[in-house]
């Protein structure tokens, strides 16, 4: 009975969250190799290509990933082939990360201008697939309002972004410094923070046995951050620089209110034992609570961004030490689970089927989780003295990342070596 | 559990999956015709909708303001 008919297989999310920590491991591997010069600014093509390795590699291939498997949970729809979907999508998104990093460290139109096509095609495809499976489906939870919003901020923030590669590609005349910032608040604001929050509404009290999150506050949260974002957008068009300032501190405190919100729910959590998932959306909080802190901050004060380091800095903090451990935390729930959902639909009534912590045992999660704060920590001081620590924490950053890796490849090996074994049980005995 | 819409109430806001499933499975089994149950959960639990439904149950969901969803489950 616990059939959750028509699943996507779990071939279908498995090869994005496979793929991502690579991704990440790429960036800590060029930070190593290039070394301080990459920190000198947020602007060298480096960090361009690190940062973009982290957001669309990592980022961006386990939310779509995970999006796929989710839908039918969480909002009741299917998409038509999930696994045809899983297949194109992920093979765009993977295409796409390379050509873009690899355009901004060898600052190749050519690479630039592939890699701008590629990602809006993918996305756009994707849209279009999600968008027909959600039309008409009634948003009955915040949850459901959440995702169709954080899609539109995804729209918004893959258009901004080609924009802004084809226009570095071909020199166009645009106001790239104003028009990057706002690409950065529809990634991270609009589609990140709000895909976040819709995700948290149901997982939080689900994995962490916490109360729920507050009707109301949850209706608006997309919708408010939104609004900003498009606010932002009509300040960039007028150039109206206050005004920007003004809509990046209601950004920020927004912000900070939905993740002290889920901090206070967290205190009152009904599970004494702190798992890994736990202990990784702590850091996310601490870590993003200060990010937008720091981003609130410059926008009260602007000289502050000019201090060296101030971007690079904040952007690590939000990036690493929020969005990477919020899903990190939630694959590290999702993987597991899946594998023992899909064993338990395979086996026969009545056979057992491994417990979650043999599919990946809490110690494994919870060392990688040491390696990434170590990760956190080296690249945050790296921000501050890049002469020192640059290569350390590349390095670093690589060792978080193939750990995860490994971790993810064990749990996907194990789940397949428990199906083999259910499938010879299966077999008819002639 | 008892609650004004029925006697027959499930909550299940602080348990894992599948717990909160399995629960309401076992609850259906023994409603009697024409009574009806309530799941409590912090979610929208789409999947029991779809085994609900296949079994020829009806249900309607109520948010409330602390963010618990009601189901009232009946035949």
């Amino acid at each position: 009975m616990l059939s959750f008919e028509n699943a996507p297989p779990f071939a279908a999310p498995l090869r994005f969250f496979l793929t991502a920590p690579l991704f990440s491991l790429a960036a800590g591997l060029l930070l190593m190799a290039a070394g301080p010069d990459l920190l000198a600014s947020r602007w060298t093509p480096g960090l361009l290509a690190a940062t973009h390795l982290i957001t669309v590699g990592f980022m961006l291939q386990i939310m779509l990933g995970a999006l796929i498997q989710i839908l039918p949970v969480v909002a009741g729809v299917n998409l038509g082939n999930p696994l045809r979907v899983a297949r194109w999508l992920h093979a765009g998104l993977s295409a796409g990360a390379i050509l873009l990093a690899s355009g901004f460290l060898w600052g190749a139109p050519a690479l630039l201008s592939a890699a701008a096509l590629t990602l809006a095609l993918t996305v756009a495809a994707f849209l279009v697939v999600t968008g027909w499976a959600l039309y008409g489906v009634p948003s009955t939870s915040p949850t459901i309002r959440g995702i169709k919003v954080a899609l539109v901020g995804l729209a918004g923030a893959v258009g901004l972004g080609t924009l802004l590669a084809l226009a570095i590609a071909h020199g166009w005349a645009i106001p790239l410094p104003l028009l990057t910032d706002l690409h950065v608040g529809w990634a991270l604001g609009a589609w990140a923070g709000i895909l976040l929050a819709a995700m948290a509404f149901v997982v939080v009290p689900m994995f962490q046995l916490t109360p729920g999150y507050p009707a109301r506050p949850s209706w608006w949260f997309p919708r408010l951050m939104l609004g900003l974002m498009l606010a932002w957008a009509l300040a960039v068009h007028l150039d109206a620089a206050l005004a920007i300032r003004l809509i990046q501190a209601s950004a920020a405190l927004l912000g900070i209110a939905f993740l002290l919100l889920t901090l206070r729910l967290q205190m009152q959590r009904r599970r004494a034992r702190a798992d890994a998932t736990y202990r990784y959306w702590q850091l996310g909080l601490a870590s993003a609570i200060f990010a937008l802190a720091m981003l609130l901050t410059a926008a009260v004060w602007p000289p502050l961004a000019d201090l060296g380091g101030w971007s690079t800095f904040a952007g690590i903090m939000l990036l690493v030490g929020g969005f990477m451990s919020f899903i990190i935390g939630m694959l590290y729930k999702i993987v597991p689970f899946l594998a023992w959902l899909h064993l338990q639909n395979q086996a026969k009534p009545g056979r057992p089927v491994p417990n979650m912590n043999k599919i990946l045992s809490e110690a494994a999660m919870r060392h990688q989780m040491r390696a990434h704060a170590a990760a956190l920590v080296l690249l945050l001081a790296a921000a501050i003295r890049p002469d020192w620590l640059a290569r350390p924490a590349g390095a670093a950053l690589a060792l978080a990342s193939g750990w995860l890796f490994y971790n993810l490849l064990g749990a996907a090996l194990r789940y397949r070596l428990h199906l083999q074994k259910v499938d010879r049980e299966e077999a008819p005995a002639v | 559990m008892s609650h004004s819409k029925t006697p027959h109430v499930v909550d299940a806001r602080y348990m894992e999956p599948p717990e909160p499933f399995v629960q309401t499975m076992e609850m259906l089994d023994i409603l009697k015709p024409g009574e009806k149950m309530l799941l409590l959960l912090f979610r929208e639990p789409h999947p029991l909708y779809k085994v609900l439904t296949q079994n020829g149950y009806a249900y309607e969901t109520e948010l409330l303001a602390d963010g618990t969803f009601e189901i009232l489950i009946w035949r």
